[in-house]
Order: structure tokens, then sequence, then C-alpha cells
């Protein structure tokens, strides 16, 4: 007898489809990742993934595919494996294009058993390279999908092999002239709908919700292990971005032209996280350095080559470097910055440090007098460095070109000459000089003025003559762009201001250069960390001040243009830029990716560790003191006077606690009592329910003389009463108590007419 | 009607209901100090994953990217996830052997492996069970003759010991809802008479990923008893059975119209056969048992004289056709009664006696000469021990060598049917 309705099975062409799907799934989702990826496979990634998809659709044509091609495949993708290795001489591009060859070459054949776990190994590579590549946080989306794809894909492979067990497989010889390959049954009733309906038949809650705690187990389990593996590191420094080369997204190299800098601003993803051990050290208006350049020639500046060779040190291979700030007395201020890939290969930087440290080892130069670090590639992947002992002041000493300013030739006037120093060189042409010295003078007003005091009212001129705008256009004409400019009334951006501040400051005669970076940036109140994107790039100048030092001139409207002290500091300045949006959310969960699992190190896990030793003790010393306190408490309590009421009340109270712990012991004994009997109390089983109903019906008036109901009764009893792994066929028991009954039932009727 | 008690069930979950039997402490034992018969071996794709383990945990370690840690945690706790799946997949799980009633030499017999999964919530998937009859006494080996010598028996032995053996796998190709029971069945032929032992040795899966080939030990064993191989005998109807004489009946149970017995009912007795007067007086259901009629009775002696029988093949063919013999005649209700050399003349009067005869012809062996109390043909007339049994009458059905090969019957010394 069939109590529950019995769960449906899917059958071995259902289970082959089921497989089908997932190995296609899988793979869409592995070739999918090369999208992160910079390497030059678009063709390859179209092409797969058509491909994929309509064999995952129609998995007949693939019968269609002749043998030969087969036969032919793996040796085409080897030579062109080659020819890629010969003509690009990029090994890891080259191999991130083989895997998607392979992958398409699996994904358009039939597969065995080993060739789904080709696929899978394939897939995993390209995901585990990308991952590398890009340490982005969809690395965790694209791992946590794949894993349960694979593992799905892995399970249904197993219940395959073990229903069609001994079942010769379907084998292709390597050599066949045979036009086409064998078709699977399967192929041949490929429905997808009818297969999803006969999988929400067959799925069942329990399973279900079993799976999703075990996958969500799996989770955390992986997560328990990463902060558990012991960590030591070997210092190989053999890696994956060694074999590929990109090129920046964002245009910050050491040559800018006009328009670089607005178009980066024109795109708004990530370009830096900065992590703050004490917010409130950061300055109201922040200014990451990134690039000085000191030559302005034919419309753009550049960062000269003497200047290169004068202000950088030989590269190294380090992971600390240490900078020009002495350590301050206090707790140290640490900045933790993580730069997208792709950036720069230059770091910012907010000012002067004490020390910089790499997470990993990195082949940098640091250039002590321009306060700039620069690495010799660009990193593709996030780079994170922690800064220590930072100065964000605007005033930047440089004793070094103080004493090369001092030997630098000089005219009748007194002043330098231009001819010798880059940071007063100006446009070539006369027309072009002549305008900028009757700017300068119309700014001067023909006085003599401090380079600081110049700036303000420069900056002011400027204000005056020209709007902020992004969509600039300079004036058609003969001569220096920035000159026409300075001329004109166009709108312009930050680098037409600041390029166009430096030339006029250069014809005042005060040496000044040209800095880009970025600019501000918003607080994430979620991850409390500060979020700068890509539209806050920002160039400014800085103007020798005369007395050693380089005084930071912000140009651009909207700006404080000169200051010589740190802006305000504290949680009012953090108020005032706080982003409590979605994206912010979206962004607090990259920085705890970059935080706790890409910037996990030996010192964080030791850190976590004592974290769970000093909470397991606080704790442990919290109950151990409230448990003090409670006998203490208890001891006053009956250490003091008794009188009626107090007995009174001492007496409830025991009895209401004896009360309840009788209460809880029935509870439970009933439930043990229910769960030794095969229920769970809150629905008896279906079949000891009938056979109840059997005995009593039988019960009455038995006798022995009733064969039949003495035959059944102890069978039905053992139903009722005894281990289901005891009982008999159901069906038959029950069959045999109702004749039993029909047979009493009759014998009452007739007894009477005898 | 299954009357099997929790007792015939082995496995993980042979203790049903049995809720409070799950003790950490015996798991975690059995961890380190796996049970008899449980092994994991890596499969194929088992090897790759711990390859890639491997491989990118060097990785990881070199470069100290979290990344590739990240990967390799994933990796491990995926081999963690596939044992518990496992344990999962195993736990609750028993099985019992259901040999088959009779089995006899040469025919298809079915052997049943129950399966039931205990637990509450959860399915069991891919099963399988590894399945062994051989027997109990394996044949003998000749003396070896190669140079080797040291080396040879112990492969032959090893081969023949092979030979003799029947191997199969059974697959649990479903699912097992948790609760259900299944059958697998096993259909074999045996090649040889005499005790088998049958047994389920080891019970394996790949489940849940095909990481990893575990095994539990089967533990089950079945003893159970291969009747000789029906042999076709020509008749050579010379010689009729003597009728009994009046008074003369063998009491054996049938359908005849002479009460030979009461006996307590069993389910499934017609109710018409119940003694209603006898049940009241003894207080228990008793059904009426009668008598077969026969008049021609037959009295089969099986003489296995080890100096009369040389020839293996020889001997075998004289207990199969012995074996076929009875049977025919107890068909036909002709069998009175057996004997096998000197042991006392045994009635055949139910199905009962008859298989322990063929239970003894199973195991029967030729007796040496010098074998104390052993009879020979040679040592006393042909069916004198069975005359008492049959108040002198003869109808004795004896065999001897015919030819270098066959065997023939002779009822009172005359040729009556040769294999």
């Amino acid at each position: 007898m069939s109590m529950e309705r019995k769960r449906p099975q899917l059958n071995l062409d259902e289970l082959h489809q089921l497989k089908w799907l997932l190995g296609g799934v899988l793979a869409l989702f592995s070739v999918w990742t090369v999208f992160y990826l910079d390497v030059d496979a678009w063709t390859l990634l179209i092409l797969n993934t058509v491909a994929i998809l309509s064999a995952l659709i129609w998995p007949g044509w693939l019968a269609l595919v002749p043998v030969a091609v087969h036969v032919a495949a793996f040796p085409v993708i080897v030579t062109c494996f080659a020819a890629d290795l010969w003509a690009n001489a990029q090994i890891l591009p080259a191999m991130i294009r083989l895997d998607l060859m392979l992958i398409l070459y699996r994904s358009l054949s039939y597969r065995q058993r080993r060739d789904d776990l080709q696929l899978i190994v394939l897939g995993l590579f390209l995901v585990v390279v990308a991952g590398v590549l890009t340490v982005s946080l969809a690395f965790a989306g694209q791992i946590l999908a794949f894993t349960g794809c694979a593992l799905a894909f892995l399970f249904v492979i197993t219940l395959v092999d073990a229903a069609e067990a001994k079942d010769p497989p379907v084998h292709t010889p390597l050599f066949s002239w045979r036009l086409s390959v064998a078709t699977p049954a399967w192929t041949a009733h490929a429905d997808w709908p009818r297969l999803f309906s006969r999988l929400r038949a067959v799925a069942d809650w329990r399973s279900l919700t079993f799976g999703g705690v075990l996958f969500t187990g799996v989770v955390v389990l992986s997560g328990l292990l990463f902060l558990a593996i012991p960590r030591f590191q070997l210092e190989n420094s053999l890696f994956l971005d060694r074999f590929i080369s990109k090129k920046a997204r964002t245009g910050f190299t050491d040559n800018i032209k006009f328009g670089d800098v607005t178009d980066i601003i024109s795109d708004t993803g990530l370009a830096v996280s900065v992590d703050i051990s004490d917010p409130t050290q950061m300055p109201a208006t922040l200014y990451l350095r990134m690039v000085v350049m000191d030559e302005y020639r034919d419309g753009s500046f550049r960062l000269s080559a003497p200047l290169r060779r004068a202000a950088f040190e030989r590269e190294q291979n380090v992971v600390e470097v240490n900078g020009t700030e002495r350590p301050r007395p206090g707790a140290p201020v640490y900045w933790t910055f993580y730069l997208e890939s792709g950036v720069s290969r230059y770091l910012p930087l907010p000012g002067a440090f004490d020390r910089l440290n790499f997470r990993e080892l990195q082949n940098a130069q640091f250039s002590h007098s321009l306060r700039v670090l620069t690495l010799r590639n660009e990193p593709v992947t996030m780079t994170a460095y922690r800064v220590e002992g930072v100065n964000t002041s605007p005033l930047l000493p440089d004793a070094a070109f103080a004493q090369t300013l001092r030997t630098t030739p000089r005219d009748a006037n007194g002043e330098p000459l231009r001819s010798t120093r880059r940071e007063l060189a100006l446009p070539a042409g006369a027309a072009d000089q002549a305008a900028l010295r009757a700017a300068v003078a119309t700014i001067t007003g023909g006085a003599t003025l401090t380079p600081e005091e110049f700036a303000r009212r420069a900056c002011e001129w400027l204000d005056q003559q020209h709007s902020y705008s992004l969509q600039s256009a300079l004036a058609p004409g003969p001569g220096d762009p920035l000159v026409r400019w300075i001329g004109g009334k166009e709108p312009g951006h930050c680098e037409l201001y600041a390029g166009s501040f430096i030339v006029l400051a250069r014809a005042a005669g005060f040496p000044a250069r040209l800095i880009s970076g970025f600019k501000g940036g918003t607080w994430n109140g979620f991850s409390n960390s500060l979020t700068i994107r890509n539209s806050n790039a920002h160039a400014w100048c800085e103007i020798w001040d005369g007395t050693g030092a380089w005084l930071r001139v912000d140009p651009t409207p909207g700006s404080a243009p000169v200051t010589r002290t740190i802006d305000p500091q504290g949680e009012a300045a953090l108020a005032a830029r706080l982003d409590r949006s979605w994206s912010a959310r979206f962004d607090s969960l990259r920085i705890f990716w970059y935080r706790r699992i890409v910037n996990f190190d030996r010192g964080n896990q030791l850190d976590t560790l004592r974290a769970v030793k000093t909470a397991t003790q606080e704790t442990g010393l919290r109950v151990r003191a409230s448990l003090e306190r409670v006998v203490q408490s208890l001891k006053s309590w009956l250490v003091s006077t008794w009188d009626a009421r107090r007995i009174a009340t001492a007496a409830i109270v025991l009895l209401a606690l004896a009360g309840a712990g009788w209460t809880v012991s029935a509870l439970f004994r009933g439930w043990r009592w229910r769960r030794r009997r095969g229920g769970d109390g809150r629905r008896a089983d279906p079949a000891r329910r009938e056979a109840g109903r059997w005995l009593a019906r039988l019960r009455e008036k038995r006798t022995d003389a009733e064969p039949a109901a003495t035959a059944v009764w102890p069978e039905l009893e053992r139903i009722r009463y005894g281990a289901r792994a005891t009982w008999p066929e159901l069906d038959q028991v029950f069959r045999r108590a109702q004749k039993a009954w029909r047979t009493r039932r009759s014998a009452k009727t007739v007894a009477p007419s005898r | 009607m299954s009357t099997a008690t929790a007792a015939d069930w082995h496995g993980p979950g042979q203790r049903a209901g049995a809720r409070w039997g799950f003790k950490w402490s015996e798991l975690l034992w059995a961890l380190v100090f796996p049970r008899t018969g449980q092994r994991i071996m890596p499969t194929a794709s088992g090897v790759i994953l711990i390859s890639l383990a491997m491989g990118i945990g060097t990785a990881a370690y070199n470069t100290a990217n979290n990344i590739l840690f990240i990967t390799l945690s994933l990796l491990l706790a995926c081999l963690i996830l596939s044992g518990v799946l496992a344990w999962f997949n195993s736990k609750g799980v028993a099985w019992r052997l259901q040999p088959p009633p009779s089995l006899r030499a040469g025919q298809e017999a079915m052997v049943t492996l129950e399966l039931r999964n205990g637990k509450k919530y959860l399915p069991t998937y891919g099963l399988w069970f590894g399945v062994v009859a051989n027997p109990v006494e394996p044949p003998s080996v000749p003396a070896p003759r190669g140079k080797k010598g040291k080396e040879r028996p112990v492969r032959e032995i090893l081969a023949a010991a092979e030979r003799n053996r029947l191997r199969a796998r059974l697959f649990l190709r479903g699912r097992l809802d948790p609760g259900a029971t299944a059958r697998l069945e096993w259909i074999f032929r045996p090649v040889r008479r005499g005790a088998q032992k049958l047994a389920l040795e080891s019970v394996g899966s790949l489940f849940p990923f095909g990481f990893l080939h575990k095994h539990i030990g089967g533990g089950l064993r079945h003893e159970v008893v291969v009747w000789p191989a029906p042999v076709e005998y020509r008749r050579w109807g010379a010689t009729a059975a003597r009728p009994l004489a009046a008074g003369l009946r063998m009491a054996r149970a049938g359908s005849g119209g002479d009460l030979l017995a009461l006996r307590r009912y069993e389910p499934g007795d017609s109710h018409r056969l119940i003694h209603w007067k006898a049940s009241a007086r003894s207080r228990q259901l008793l059904v009426r048992q009668f008598s077969a009629e026969s008049q021609e009775i037959f009295a089969l002696w099986l003489q296995t004289a080890a100096d009369v029988w040389t020839r293996p093949e020889q001997f075998e063919l004289l207990v199969g056709l012995a074996a076929t013999m009875a049977e025919d005649l107890f068909r036909a209700g002709k069998l009175g009664s057996v004997a096998v050399n000197d042991r006392p003349p045994q009635p055949i009067r139910r199905v009962r006696d008859f298989e322990s005869f063929l239970d003894e012809l199973a195991v029967v062996q030729p007796v040496a000469e010098d074998n104390p109390g052993s009879a020979t043909a040679h040592s006393r007339p042909l069916g004198e021990g069975l005359r008492p049994a049959l108040g002198g009458r003869k109808n004795v059905i004896t065999f001897a060598p015919d030819g270098m090969r066959g065997v023939a019957a002779y009822v009172d010394g005359e040729k009556t049917a040769s294999a």
C-alpha cells in the first residue's frame, strides 16, 4: 500500500540532457571570464559564445560534423597555438586563446566522462587566470558560480555513470571513414522546456534546502580554510602578470596632452580606495600627486628626461620605500591605498611620507625631491601599498632644486636664464612670449609680487577671463594653444587652467610645474574608506616660492587657489564628503574584498587569531564576572533576615522551578517516546494509523475461533508498534485484515438465521 | 510475506530507529582506524583534483597570492564536502541478501539484494554491491609440472579458485528515496554442486562527485547448497516396479482420501482442511493432512565407493543421475525411501524429505574403501539395507558404472536406465 506519492526520477536520457546543459553553462561561465582580461581574444570569445549556445540548444546538429573534423581538431589547435606563440611572443595570451579553442572543441563534441573532466579543468584555468590578473571582486562571484556549476556537473556525471553502469560506452574510433559521428539517443528527444518541467517535478525541497545549506557550508568552510592555511612566502615572484602586458586605460602617463585628463574625468569607474587608520587626519581637500611634469613643448607637458635622470633613484626590487619625512611622536597614521589596475604606473601619494610598504615585491623607482613613486610596469592587478607618516602640506621643500637654481646662469637683470631651466621655459614663438608678458603685466599691474601673491592674482585673473567647462574648445589660429586660450574667452578645464597658470608664472619669472593626479573623493559611509574615482582626476600646479619649497597652486575655479596651511581636518570634513548611496554599498564590498581577502597576509592572520583569543578571553571574563555577581547577590539574599514573606516567596520560587523542571522533563520524555515509536509527534505514520484502525475493529470480541483474524493480528501489531524494518508487506496484511473483518461481519449476519 | 527481522540487515542503517546509536567517538575512530573492508581510493578525477590542489597550493605559496589561496581553499572544501556527502549517502542504508530457495548446478538462480534507506529526508544514490559465489571447498588442483615449481602452484591455485568463483556487481541505478526499499537481482548459474558461499564482498560508491572510490566492507555471508545438475538419461523399461502388497502403504503426504495426520495451521492453508473438533480440543488450529495413493514404490540407494567411481566426471554423472531419477520418481509419487551408502534409509514423505536428500547429494563424495562403516557395492548385496524399511520387498534402485564414462541404474539388479 503506497501511503505517499512517489517522487518521479529522471531517466537516463534526461540525465544526459541535464549533463549536457550543465556542461554548456560551465563552458559559458568560463569563456566569459575572458571579457575581464585585456587579451586579444574577442573573436574567439564571440565564436565560443555562439557555438556553445547553439550546441546547447540544438545538440543534434553536432552529429553532422564529419569525423575528419574531430581527427584533425587537435593537430589544428596545436598548430594555431604554436603560430600564435611565434607571432605574438606572449605565452599567457597564447595559452588563454589555446584554452578557448579547446573549450570550443569540447563543447562541440559529444563528451564522455574524461572529456567532461577536461572541460572542468580548462574552465578552471580561465577562471583562476582571470582572477589572478584582475584581482577584482567579480572573481568572487565567478569562482562561486563556477564551483556551484562544476559540483552540480560532477554530481550529474556520477548519476549518469551509476545509471549506465556496465553499459558499453559509445566509442568513436580515431580513424573512421564515416561522414559523421554516432548520434547519442538522448539528443533525439532533447526538449528543454520538458526537461525543466521534469526537473521541477523531481525537485524536492528538502534535498534542495540540504544542497543549499551544504553549498553555503562549502563557502564558509573555504573561508575558514583561507583564514587558517599557514602562510609563508617563498618570495619567488614568478607570476602570471609578468607574462601579460597591458596598457593604461586612463592615460596617467608622464606625457599629457590637453584633453587627456578630461577623458579620464568622463570615466566614473573606481580608481583608488584609501583606508586611513585615523580618518580625522585626512584634509578637507585631498590632493593625490602622481606625475610631475616640468617640460612644456609642442602643446603638451611632460616629465623631462634630465629631470627623470636627476630626480629618480635607481630602480630597486623592494617591499619598503623610505621617504623624506621623519617619524612623528604618537600613534602612527596608516594610509592604505588600493590602486585599481590600469590607472597608472605612477602611484597616487598624498604628499611626503616617512615609509611606504608594498604587499609584495615591486620593481620601483622613487624620487625624494619630486615625492613621486613609479613602478617599472603598468600593474595589471590591483596594487596595494601602505603609507606611514604622511604630510599633506601644500608646501614641498626641495633643497636640490634650490641648489640648482642658485647655480643657474643669470641674465643681466639677475634673473635665471630661461634657456637653462625647463621650469622657466616658455613657448618658443616671440608673439606668444609677448602676449604672455602682456598678460603678466595686466595681472601684476607693474608691481613686483611674491610668488604666492602672483599666484593668487593670476588665479583670480584666469577666473575672470574664463569659465570652467569640460567642453572646451580652443580658438583656431597660429601660435601656442595655451597662449591662444589665455588670450581668448573660451571656457576651459583643469588642464587649461593649470597649463595657463604655469606659462604665466614662468613669464613672470617664477619656476612652475604641472602636477597630475586626483583631487577630492567621497567618504564611503559603509566601508569607512575614501573612494576616488577616475572622474576625480585633476591637474594643478606647483610654483617655486623662492624660499626653498614648491607651493601648490590650483587655478581651476572652485578650488582654494593658494594656501600655505593644511586644510581643516576632522569629522566635519568627513561629513562633507559622506556617500551612502547604492554605489557606495557596492564599493564597500570591493573594499571588504581588498581589505580582508586580497590583502590578507600572515600579519592579518595573526591579528585574526589574536582577535579570536581576545574575544574568547573577554567573553569568559564577562561570563565569570556575571556568575560571580549572581552568586554574590544570592549569598547576600540568603544571609539577610528571614521573615514569613520571604519564606513564602522562596517557597513559591522553588515550587515554580520544580514545576518548570517537571514540565520540561515530561515534554522531553514524551518527545523521546514519540521518536522511539517512529513518529515525530506532529504527523503519525499513515501505515501505523491504518494498522491501528484495523486492530481496533478486530479487537472487539476477538476469539481464537476466527483463524483469519488470529493470523493477521500479530502482523497488524507489528506494523502498529514494531520497528519499520520488521514490517511485513503492508498491502497483503491490510487486505487480509479486511477479509477477516468481512468474514466476521458475514458470520454475524448469518448467525441469527440458524 | 516478509517476516524478516532487523537482525538480517547489515550496513550503516541496520539498526533502524536507533537514533541514539550514533557516536562521534566511533566516527572519529573509524577515520583513524578504518573497519575491515573499508578503504578509499582516488579516481582519475580525484587524482586530477588533488594534483590541481597541489599545483595551485604551490603557486599560492610561491606568490603569496590570495586569489590562489582562495581557489586552494575551495578545492579543499570541495574534497571535504565530497566526504560529507558520501557519509550522508551511505548513512541509514541497510541491505540484506536473500539467496534463492533452491540452487541447481547449471541452472540459473536469482539472488536478491534488498536495500533499505532508513533516512528520513535524504535519498541515496549510486551505490554498487560486489557479490561473489564460491565453493566452500574448492576443487583440488593437479600437481605442478612446470620448471618453476615454486611459483606455479600458487598461481594455479588462485586461478582455479577464481575459475570457480562467480562475481558480479549490482548497481543501484536510480534514486532510493528516504524510507524506501529496493531490490537488486543477480541471476547466476552455479557451475558445480556442493556447498557454496554467497557473500557480499564490498559496497562501493563514487557518490557524489566521483573523486573518491569509497568501499564499505560488505560483511554478509550465506552458505547455500547447490544441488546436482539434472542429467538426461535413457530408460530401458525392462523392469516394472512390483506393486506393494495390500496394507503396505507408504505414509506420504498427498492428495489421497485417507487421513494421514494433523498438523498446525499455516497461513495459506485452505479453511476446508481445518479439523474443527481437534482444534477445539487442543485449543489451536489444526488442519488435516491426507496420504498419497500410490502402488509402485521405489527405494533409491546410492553407493559411492571410491574404488568403483574412480573417475570424477563419472562420479558427478552418478550423482546427477541419482538426483534426476529421484526427482522424477518423487514427482510421480513413486519414491519411497532413499539411502546413501550405509546410512539408514530415510522415508520420503514430503518435499522437505526430498530436499534433504538433494542436500545430501550436493555434498556427497566418493567414500574410501578402508573407511570404517562404509558400504561398497562389493561388500553387501544390492538393496539389502533397504529391505527392512520396505517390509522385505525390493524395488531398490542402485547404480553402477556403465563403461568408461556412463552410469547405469538398476532396479533389483536389472538395468533400467543409463546416462
